[in-house]
């Protein structure tokens, strides 16, 4: 068995996400998502309920009249915003895992994953992309692959980097060379074993190499553009720092500029702190400020 | 010694000498120490971009998100706790870049760039700097002693 048969082996063992992913996604692929849809699939999770109205409580402190129901808690926050703290919930209770390798603790790598689909967001609101449900789920599992490779290169790390640094090329890549597949590719395996939609397992798969994707999409770009930009402002940047290529195909499919990428991250901090709220122990009542 | 993290875009100036100042994860993000020996008094500042042109309403809540807001904060808390500019010791570290060849993503470049612009304007030297590359920087600095070190993987220096 090489280490790489090793390797796919625990895909087969991997954690799959709750039914309820798998749910909202559906609902989300339907234009204006209705919140009664939204409401049907979550409040059979007490804790996510229950999360939901805390929100919705403390970010209208100084209010008399407490929200008591999903319906009325979406009128407060709307819809997208109770979606995005719903799938980051569920996902975050089944992925929040190290990836020790990387030195990666399960809270840098999952920094890493909510700064990367926030940035998403916001990049499509700036680029006026659709499927933004979409982009933002894959953005949130695309490093997933790190879970299962992190137990693996641990010790192979720093040939891995060396040979990234001695050669110029991407830490994937090196990876590849090492160990014979890279994280993003064994992420796409994973969302493929979850029978996920084909542009979500696309984005995940290519996410480092949107240009080698069948055909180039701008899922895909969005997600590998939100990595690089989180990557970029410390969320999770792993001991391979910024060993990473941008890819000139995204920058000229989206025409980014010096001055969108600037945009967009001056406005991820704010969008982190508020999704951050929502998944501390205490949460202390505080205006949120809702995009 | 007590510890004082600097999270993203924050500022923070002290005169405590029991306190050790650290930002985390310096990426393209640029961390900054400034210390006078004399008065032992000093700050830190992690900013994420060069530039509040891209957001001024973001550089009224938050001016330590960029340089050209941050560090002239900055300056002024430090002035106006007795800090004298002649003293003072400028040091930086991060400004990294992913490995670009199209220069879009040269945010880590510009941070620096628009940091030694500024530095260069108030007459005031910079003493030592640590930036460029593809690597993560974790920056600290003592207030007891203005010593000011830079960790990347298991690697510690003294800048």
């Amino acid at each position: 068995m090489t280490i790489k048969d090793e390797i796919l082996a625990k895909v087969s063992t991997f954690p799959t996400l709750p039914m309820m992913v798998g749910k909202l996604l559906d609902v989300l692929d339907e234009k204006d998502a209705d919140f009664r849809i939204i409401a049907e699939v979550i409040k059979y999770d007490p804790a996510l309920t229950a999360n939901i109205l805390k929100a919705a409580n403390s970010s209208y402190v100084g209010l008399s009249k407490q929200v008591s129901s999903l319906t009325e808690a979406s009128i407060r926050l709307g819809t997208r915003w109770i979606f995005k703290i719903a799938l980051s919930s569920l996902i975050n209770s089944a992925l929040r895992r190290p990836a020790p390798g990387y030195d990666l603790s399960a809270e840098e790598l999952w920094k890493h994953s909510i700064a990367t689909a926030l940035m998403s967001e916001i990049l499509c609101d700036l680029l006026n992309i659709k499927d933004k449900g979409m982009i933002f789920t894959s953005a949130l599992l695309h490093d997933m692959g790190k879970i299962i490779l992190g137990d693996f290169i641990s010790d192979s790390f720093d040939n891995i980097l060396k040979l990234a640094e001695n050669e110029q090329i991407p830490f994937e890549e090196a990876e590849r060379r090492v160990v014979g597949i890279d994280h993003a590719e064994l992420g796409g395996l994973i969302a493929d074993k979850w029978e996920f939609p084909k542009n979500i397992v696309d984005s995940i798969t290519y996410h480092h190499n949107p240009d080698k994707a069948p055909s180039p999409t701008p899922a895909i770009d969005i997600v590998h553009i939100s990595d690089a930009l989180s990557l970029m402002g410390g969320w999770g940047i792993g001991r391979e720092g910024l060993h990473y290529h941008p890819s000139e195909g995204s920058i000229k499919r989206l025409s980014i500029t010096n001055s969108i990428l600037e945009t967009a991250t001056s406005q991820l901090l704010d969008a982190i702190d508020e999704i951050e709220t929502q998944f501390k122990e205490e949460n202390n009542p505080k205006v949120l400020v809702r995009g | 010694m007590s510890n004082v993290t600097i999270g993203i875009s924050e500022i923070y100036v002290t005169n405590k000498p029991n306190e050790e100042l650290i930002t985390y994860s310096l990426g393209s993000c640029i961390g900054v120490t400034i210390y006078d020996p004399v008065a032992k008094i000093g700050g830190m500042i992690h900013y994420m971009l060069p530039l509040s042109k891209v957001s001024p309403e973001k550089a009224k809540t938050k001016p330590g998100m960029f340089a050209d807001t941050g560090i002239p904060t900055m300056l002024k808390s430090l002035f106006g706790m007795g800090a004298i500019k002649d003293r003072l010791i400028v040091k930086a570290a991060g400004g990294a870049q992913l490995m670009d060849q199209n220069n879009v993503f040269n945010i880590g470049e510009r941070n620096f760039l628009i940091f030694r612009k500024l530095m260069w304007k108030n007459n005031i030297l910079i003493k030592a700097a640590d930036v460029g590359g593809s690597i993560s920087r974790t920056l600290r600095l003592e207030m007891n002693t203005g010593r000011v070190t830079i960790k990347t993987g298991q690697k510690v220096k003294e800048l």
